[in-house]
């Protein structure tokens, strides 16, 4: 006998639709997997015998072939399990041929018949075609996110089968809560003193320029970089739902909420290419630039990242996606984020104090030598962390909280998309002329930066983009001013320092 | 070593001896007083010849250097000494107008021939003439501030202004500073013969640890280029060779030596520039030294040097003075300003007076570098007051940035902004 089900693979951040084809007919006893299983899942083969066992029903002594359709897909994992016992209890005649029509079926199966958890199932709930899909219980609240299927949790293959035969109704299990709240955002009330960070975070968030913050160990660097995703405006109703979809297929338990609050993802410096941009397996599971879509991501000791994996960032902030191609096939990873770095002015850890820093030329040129040019050249803002004073730790005074920045970050990202643009920082050519003229001051002022080689012809139109965002933030529309320039030159410090002679 | 000049007559003046000295002398582990005692003991062409053969341990220096507890290890000198040719080495040396000197030469300088411990080899390229001049040697730290950078640049300008000889040692910080102002101001090509200098104006001496076809640090070849090329060159380590580190102690002692008066602009108070002062004081040249603030570390060496009796630079005056130079005397038109400027003692432009965040800034600028943020916190004004008055001083040459640090600086006197070459 035949039966077919519906199921899903994950690739990227997509679900495809698998029909899970069983087939139990007579010959040698065995079982069969084709249709380009990977190895977990052609080990289904032992997992859904010992399930199908344990669920009470008999394995049939016959000859079983399951051709996951379409053939030519890769399938990964062991999501197919529970649509491949199904497929088993429907072809051998255990439960009535037109059972499950209708239904499909994501989860892997215990030995003891326990239906799993499986990564994905926001991209896989959406890609079946079925009008009920049955998940893991755990993955239920997660999949009723998607509009479309009913959802079904199941937590044993042992109640499966009895729904099946029409012994017991479909399991109705509760819903499980969600076991740690959301923690609320750390609050920029908390960061003492550090004026110059916070408008610099501050300007990060309204205008989506992409900040490098350098400073000694200690100056609180991390500690900032953890504030900026309270400052940004919650996600629109598209981002929110690439963003779920990137965490769901990562394997994120979203707790049954979209994810509507900026990400912050903080990879760790030895991270490599893979697990920052993505792929790796057939699967091509998101990297932490994806699940950074729609929020921050954060590099710290950004010196320390190998070159390749920080070349490999160009591409993604240029074009707020990444196209990973393979032999076989290529996904497009959601990737538009907001960059912030952070690293040591020089390996001494005196932060480059002119006549402190005791670092050699050569150890300069080493730490120099690791960043490459383009990508610094991406932060439209560049600042010194100090480690905070004393007067300020100690003092009473407590900073702007972050929901009266937000605020002010709302009404700037507001006007950018009157301007046409998500954020400031995508002001370019025509828009930028138009929107951020000069006023003669200004110009005389970036005239004379330009004249002493203080900043350059590209770092001109980045100065003028975070004038534009500081001017908003004060509310000052029309051409920029010199107080709005000054102080967008000032945040676009030097890198390194610049030793040499007395020019 | 007696504090006596040895007698140097020994030393042999034919190439065959010169060959054999420049030899001995890129061997790594003899040092200059080792070298002058295989000249002057047994000759250089015996030690030579005794080492190939593998009979170093007769020679009386080599010997005495392999007792000491660093001790050197002979057959591993014998070894390094059978693939070197001294023919060879000798025509390098005198490749691209060298000059290999050894005392007793018409041309080694007499500076050094009455020295108490005179090279036993000296490589020169350039002018000799230079060093018949007065001369002052203007040393310094390597992680100068700005402000002493550009001390030193004016110093060394104003100095050869005077038709007096910067001596430095062309390391990067003050030395570079120094010999930048001393080369004088200059058309924006590299290539271009430096103008505007008269005939009055002193040529730079440039003493470099490394061969003169090296230069160290890499950053400062054109600037040792152009010293060359103005000025006179000299080291005691043969060309191909890299500095060892002992080879910088060496060289200071040369500088101190060729010196009429040695200038500390700035220093750690452990730093090489002291110890040229010390070999200054040891051969009778009177020392100098810039004072700094008591909080700065590169002005601690020479705040240091001054208690201890050192002549306080208040300006270039006080250098021309400690060595009988007529400071009253401007040779070149337009310069009479640059001994001012060296003294730090610039009037603020009245523009700037009326903006009471400018002045804050200022202030506390002169207590050393500071970071935007320091100086947000510290001068009561808006980010954005502070970020304006920035830009201005900026503007006005009063402050320069550099990795995010901002120092003050000394408006560009006597026309050398841009003299710096190799500005990275």
């Amino acid at each position: 006998m035949l039966a077919s089900i519906s199921s899903a693979i994950v690739q990227g951040v997509d679900g495809i639709a698998v029909t899970v084809e069983v087939h139990v007919g007579d010959g040698l006893p065995g079982l069969t997997i084709v249709g380009l299983p990977d190895a977990a899942c052609r080990e289904a083969r032992d997992r859904v015998r010992a399930a199908v066992l344990a669920a009470g029903a008999t394995w049939p002594p016959k000859r079983i072939t399951i051709n996951l359709a379409p053939s030519g897909t890769r399938k990964v994992g062991s999501g197919l399990d529970l649509a491949m016992a199904v497929g088993v209890l429907v072809a051998s005649g255990d439960v009535e041929a037109d059972a499950a029509a209708g239904i499909a079926f994501l989860g892997e199966l215990g030995l003891d018949g326990t239906v799993r958890h499986i990564p994905g199932i926001v991209p896989l709930v959406d890609a079946v075609a079925a009008v009920r899909v049955g998940v893991p219980v755990r993955c239920a609240p997660d999949a009723a996110m998607v509009e479309g299927p009913d959802v079904i949790g199941l937590a044993t293959l042992t109640e499966v089968r009895k729904a099946l035969k029409k012994e017991e109704p479909w399991p109705d299990h509760p819903v499980p809560t969600r076991l740690v709240a959301p923690r609320p955002a750390p609050d920029l009330a908390d960061v003492r003193g550090q004026p110059v960070a916070r408008k610099a975070l501050e300007v990060a968030a309204a205008g989506g320029h992409h900040l490098l913050l350098v400073g000694p160990p200690g100056a609180g660097k991390t500690m900032l970089a953890r504030r900026l995703p309270g400052l940004l405006p919650d996600l629109e109703a598209a981002d929110a739902m690439a963003a779920t979809r990137v965490h769901s297929a990562a394997g994120i338990d979203l707790g049954g909420g979209l994810v509507r609050r900026p990400p912050f993802r903080a990879p760790h410096h030895t991270a490599t290419t893979v697990a920052l941009v993505g792929g790796g397996t057939a699967s091509m599971r998101p990297g932490e630039i994806s699940l950074a879509h729609g929020g921050v991501l954060f590099l710290d000791e950004m010196g320390e990242f190998p070159p390749t994996v920080l070349d490999a960032l160009r591409q993604p902030l240029e074009q707020g996606e990444i196209a990973l191609s393979r032999a076989r096939f290529s996904v497009r990873l959601p990737a538009r984020l907001l960059l912030v770095a952070a690293m040591n002015p020089c390996p001494c850890g005196e932060a480059g104090r002119p006549g402190r820093c005791r670092c050699t030329e050569a150890a300069l040129a080493r730490y120099r030598r690791r960043l490459s040019g383009p990508l610094l050249d991406r932060f439209d803002l560049r600042v010194d962390v100090d480690r905070p004073d004393a007067d300020a730790l100690l003092g009473a005074e407590v900073g702007e909280s972050s929901a009266a920045v937000a605020e002010r970050v709302r009404a700037v990202r507001a006007l950018a998309i009157d301007r046409g643009v998500r954020s400031n920082a995508e002001l370019h050519g025509d828009a930028l002329e138009r929107h951020a003229s000069l006023d003669r001051a200004a110009t005389d002022l970036l005239r004379a930066a330009l004249a002493t080689g203080r900043l350059s012809a590209r770092g001109l139109a980045r100065v003028r983009r975070v004038g534009r965002t500081l001017a908003d933030l004060d509310g000052h529309d029309g051409p920029l001013g010199v107080e709005h320039l000054a102080t967008a030159l000032a945040l676009r410090a030097d890198l390194v320092p610049v030793s040499g002679l007395a020019s | 070593m007696s504090t006596t000049a040895p007698d140097l007559v020994g030393i042999g003046r034919d190439d065959a001896t010169r060959a054999c000295l420049v030899a001995l002398a890129g061997l790594e582990g003899i040092g200059p007083a080792t070298l002058l005692a295989c000249a002057t003991g047994e000759g250089a062409v015996a030690v030579w010849t005794a080492l190939v053969a593998g009979r170093a341990a007769s020679v009386e220096a080599l010997a005495r250097r392999a007792d000491r507890r660093d001790g050197l290890d002979l057959d591993r000198l014998a070894r390094a000494a059978r693939g070197v040719d001294p023919t060879e080495v000798l025509a390098r040396n005198r490749a691209d107008g060298r000059r290999v000197l050894v005392p007793g030469d018409d041309a080694y300088p007499d500076r050094l021939s009455s020295d108490p411990a005179p090279p036993a080899v000296l490589f020169a390229q350039g002018a000799l003439g230079a060093l018949e001049r007065p001369t002052v040697a203007v040393v310094g730290t390597r992680t100068a501030s700005r402000l002493g950078r550009d001390l030193a640049r004016d110093l060394g300008a104003t100095l050869a202004a005077h038709g007096v000889g910067v001596v430095s040692g062309l390391a990067s910080g003050i030395d570079a500073a120094a010999h930048v102002g001393a080369l004088g101001p200059t058309d924006p090509d590299p290539a271009a013969q430096p103008t505007g200098r008269g005939e009055h104006w002193a040529a730079p001496i440039g003493v470099v640890a490394s061969g003169l076809d090296i230069a160290y640090p890499v950053g400062n070849r054109l600037l040792q280029r152009r010293v060359g090329e103005a000025g006179l060159l000299v080291s005691e380590t043969p060309a191909g060779h890299r500095p060892s580190r002992w080879r910088f102690p060496a060289r200071n002692r040369i500088i101190a030596a060729l010196a009429d008066a040695v200038v500390v602009v700035e220093s750690r108070s452990a730093g090489g520039s002291m110890l040229t002062a010390a070999e200054a004081l040891e051969r009778g040249v009177p020392v100098l030294a810039v004072p700094g603030h008591p909080t700065s570390p590169v002005a601690a060496g020479a705040n240091d040097l001054i208690f201890d009796g050192a002549t306080p630079v208040r300006s270039a005056d006080d250098v021309l003075m400690a060595i009988g130079v007529d400071a009253a005397q401007a040779p070149i038109p337009g310069l009479e300003g640059a001994g001012r400027a060296a003294a730090g003692r610039v009037d603020r432009p009245s523009a700037l007076l009326g903006d009471p965040v400018a002045q804050a800034i200022l202030e506390h600028l002169d207590g050393g570098p500071a970071t935007l943020g320091e100086l947000a916190n510290r001068c009561a004004a808006s980010l954005d007051e502070v970020a304006l008055a920035l830009a201005r001083l900026e503007g006005e040459g009063l402050i320069a940035t550099s990795g995010g640090w901002f120092e003050r600086r000394l408006p560009s006197g006597a026309g050398s902004r841009g003299a710096g070459g190799d500005r990275r």
